[in-house]
């Protein structure tokens, strides 16, 4: 008799134990991860239309570089949980490939780059570049998407998402105004980039800097160029005259530095063009934007 | 030059005492005792198995006994560069890329010691060890293009070189034709009289009643230890040997049978 | 003719030296030959002594030493070095600590070992996220970043095993072929033991940047191979495998360029081709 409660305590406690640690059995509809970005710096766009009605999350995690992301088992979970997922496009986000074959449920699917045009590298097969983002006036349409994905998701936001999204849209017509300025106080002839991967592509096309060349010649960071490559690099660099080579801080400086020692030029490790940062300096979108100018002002001035 | 032990003249070159050795629950020798004068040579026959390698590499301070004792010149084994242990052919790598010089020259390291090259003086031991052998005209021949008693022969010339007083043989006759096998007996007489001890394992009986001092039976234990028409009386030789033995052709010729291979503990690398 | 001659003559120069006007390739080519040099002569022992599945073992049990020396300092090169020649040498003298307590087979615990040990640094090295490039690098050599201190370590710790083996040459050569003569003349075995480990672990640290850990058995052991299939001395073996591996090295970086291959591979590739050549070479003389 008595080992009979005792064994009905135990799977009583096992029970409350479960239910507790079990992270779907919750209450609450609003603390679930209801809308999932892919990059931090969508999920700061997002929230800046979304305002206080969703709760936004970044699958990413700050500081990760979205090109060579592995992802983990957790990340399926995540996905699984989400009703609204919200991608760049433009083949960038590589990763979520394997993870939405393996997600159940249902959800929609913002694209925010739909509808813009993009570029590509007519030479190789090298894709599509999706660094739309380094441009703002790209992100004014990211943010129409945006809205308009989150109106037909949450019908009865529509006007907060509107008024949100007209003053940000602002804010990104101001910040373009702004880079518009500091560019101006670079002479011409110095205003050449050198990149880790193709990312600067739009916003040397819209702020008229030449792209010189990249370490890795690809769209994505994922790649080792060969000695050949690294070698046209270094010339490229010499008879263009670019004084820098700027660098994600993701991005392992070791070939970077490589070639700078060859050709004498500065090495910026410090970009953010990828993902914000946590706190300054990149700690939203339109801060991004301001410390990746300056950073490139102080380097080409 | 390494560190190593002087020898204490008054005392017999190699005294053993009560050596066991035990190896995976097995006594592979059992109760050795004996001792051996300078340049004395001693014949140690017995069936396979029986530990004739163990006994060699326990006295050659190879193998640290289980129980006992064993002194070279006073002293343990462990302290003497003066021991060669001449292993048998069948466990050398013989492709390995030196020539007969080289190896001979081997012998010599521990008199040269750490980051010493060979001097003249080391390349006059080699060149009269190779003489004494008869092996001068093939020094500079890889050793992988030696006869088998080529081999046995360039082994006792790095025995020399190496300015060794107690020589111990490891099967040196196995496998050798018979003219080979007089030329290694003959370089045996000349060892006795350039001072140096030797001990033979073999398996042939009328070899080892011709051509040595004493003969020792071993199996595990010493059966017998003596002069040869004392050792080998055919009491000692069966409790040695058990049934393998072999009459030939009916006189009084007893072979050992060493066909079947018990093989010893340790195993070939 | 003499200037159609001469033409060819300045092509081929040209084909030669325009590489070379680089200096990270200057620096990949000098980095490919020391380490080359350096393999094949602690090679030679490891041909000899059948210490290949050792050395393979060795080489990708300091995973889990580098990738901790990657996640404590951020993607740099240089402190790596230090990583993997600590781990190296601990590695080296602990497997061969336990292949003296032969409880298991020793080639079953090495096994056990050398598998565990891997996947332990890969499990570590891909808590970074992006991690997929940087053990690629680990795994197969990334000789295009090594930097002029790169360069300096492997000279100077290159330099040193080289004068290890110089000065302990005859004690090494009679420990590999006689271990029982070593005993007998009293050479102290047991260190010799570990200090030829520890030089195979400097080796492999010294070489990982070049070749990195999956490849570097390879360097270890054929260039010396090819050796041993041409000489019977063993001071001609070392010499003969230095030459091997070091031309591998240069070629294998030459093709490495103008066909956009991995470097570490093809400089594998081409030693492994120049075995190949003296294995049939020595059918066909029937030697």
């Amino acid at each position: 008799m008595t080992i009979r409660l005792s064994m009905k305590r135990v799977i009583f406690l096992l029970l409350i134990i479960a239910t507790a640690c079990n992270p779907s059995v919750s209450s609450n509809p609003q603390t679930d991860t209801v809308i999932l970005t892919s990059t931090t710096f969508l999920a700061d766009i997002t929230r800046s239309i979304a305002g206080e009605r969703l709760l936004v999350n970044s699958l990413l995690p700050v500081g990760t570089d979205p090109h060579s992301y592995q992802p983990v088992p957790q990340d399926v979970a995540k996905i699984e949980q989400s009703k609204l997922l919200i991608i760049n496009g433009a083949e960038y986000e590589h990763f979520l490939e394997s993870l939405l074959e393996n997600a159940g449920g249902e959800r929609e699917t913002i694209e925010a780059s739909a509808g813009l045009r993009l570029r590509t590298d007519a030479e190789s097969e090298h894709g599509v570049d999706p660094h739309l983002w380094l441009d703002p006036n790209n992100v004014i349409a990211y943010v129409e998407n945006i809205r308009e994905g989150l109106t037909h998701f949450d019908t009865d936001g529509a006007a907060i998402y509107k008024s949100n999204a007209d003053a940000y849209i602002m804010q990104l017509k101001d910040l373009d105004v702004w880079i518009n300025e500091q560019v101006a106080q670079i002479p011409s002839e110095r205003r050449l980039l050198v990149t880790n991967h193709e990312a600067l592509g739009y916003f040397a096309e819209r702020y008229g800097f030449t792209v010189v060349g990249t370490v890795i010649e690809s769209f994505s960071s994922d790649a080792s160029p060969s000695a050949q490559q690294i070698a046209a690099l270094v010339d490229q660099i010499k008879s263009s005259g670019a004084p820098a080579i700027f660098l994600d801080a993701s991005d392992n400086p070791a070939l970077a530095r490589q070639i700078a020692d060859e050709t004498g030029v500065a090495v910026i490790i410090d970009l953010h063009l990828e993902s914000l940062t946590d706190g300054p300096p990149a700690a939203t979108y339109i801060d991004m934007m301001k410390h990746n100018v300056t950073q490139i002002m102080n380097a080409l001035r | 030059m390494y560190p190593h032990d002087d020898h204490q003249t008054n005392q017999p070159i190699l005294d053993v005492q009560h050596l066991s050795f035990r190896y995976n629950g097995r006594f592979a020798l059992e109760d050795i005792t004996f001792h051996l004068h300078e340049s004395e040579r001693v014949a140690v026959v017995g069936p396979n198995g029986a530990g004739k390698s163990t006994l060699f590499k326990a006295v050659s301070g190879v193998l640290p006994p289980t129980t006992g004792e064993v002194n070279i010149f006073g002293s343990r084994p462990r302290g003497h560069v003066c021991i060669a242990y001449i292993p048998q052919r069948s466990q050398v790598d013989w492709n390995f890329p030196v020539n007969v010089a080289d190896v001979v020259m081997m012998g010599r390291s521990a008199k040269l010691g750490p980051l010493n090259w060979p001097h003249k003086k080391d390349w006059d031991y080699v060149h009269h060890a190779l003489e004494t052998v008869e092996l001068s005209d093939l020094a500079m021949y890889p050793i992988n293009q030696l006869s088998g008693g080529q081999q046995q022969r360039m082994f006792i010339a790095r025995a020399l070189a190496q300015e060794a007083e107690l020589m111990l043989m490891d099967e040196p006759l196995n496998g050798l034709d018979t003219p080979s096998q007089e030329g290694i007996l003959s370089l045996l007489d000349q060892l006795k009289k350039e001072n140096v001890t030797v001990m033979v394992a073999t398996h042939d009986l009328e070899q080892a009643a011709n051509h040595f001092d004493r003969i020792m039976l071993l199996n595990h234990r010493i059966i017998a230890f003596g002069n040869p028409d004392k050792v080998l009386q055919t009491d000692n030789l069966l409790r040695a040997y058990g049934g393998r033995l072999r009459s030939a052709s009916g006189d009084n010729v007893l072979t050992a049978d060493d066909c079947c291979d018990d093989g010893e503990y340790e195993h070939s690398h | 003719m003499i200037a159609a001659t001469m033409g060819n003559m300045s092509t081929v120069i040209n084909f030669l030296l325009q590489p070379l006007s680089y200096e990270f390739m200057q620096r990949g080519m000098m980095a490919a030959i020391l380490v080359g040099i350096v393999c094949a002569v602690v090679g030679t022992y490891v041909v000899l002594r059948g210490m290949a599945f050792f050395g393979d073992a060795l080489a990708h049990t300091i995973l889990p030493g580098i990738a901790l020396g990657y996640l404590v300092s951020g993607g740099a090169r240089e402190p790596l070095f230090w990583w993997a020649l600590g781990t190296a040498i601990a590695a080296a003298l602990g497997i061969g600590a336990i292949s003296k307590n032969a409880e298991i087979k020793e080639d079953t615990a090495i096994g056990i070992i050398f598998a565990g040990m891997f996947a332990l640094g890969i499990a570590l090295i891909s808590t970074v996220r992006s991690y997929a490039v940087d053990l690629s690098h680990f795994l197969f050599g990334d000789v295009l970043s090594v930097s002029s201190q790169s360069l300096w370590l492997i000279l100077l710790f290159g330099g040193l095993v080289l004068l290890t083996i110089f000065a302990f040459y005859k004690e090494f050569t009679t420990l590999s072929f006689d271990p029982v003569l070593a005993v007998t003349l009293r050479l102290p075995v047991g260190p010799l033991n570990n200090l030829l480990l520890t030089l195979i672990a400097v080796t492999v640290a010294v070489s990982l940047q070049t070749v990195g850990v999956a490849l570097m058995v390879a360097m270890l052991v054929t260039p010396a191979a090819t050796a041993y299939l041409l000489t019977h001395r063993l001071s001609k073996m070392m010499i003969l495998a230095a030459i091997f591996a070091s031309l591998s090295g240069v070629i294998g970086l030459y093709l490495s360029y103008y066909l956009s291959i991995a470097s570490g591979a093809a400089i594998v590739l081409t030693a492994t081709m120049f075995f190949m050549i003296a294995f049939a070479w020595k059918k066909f003389r029937g030697i």
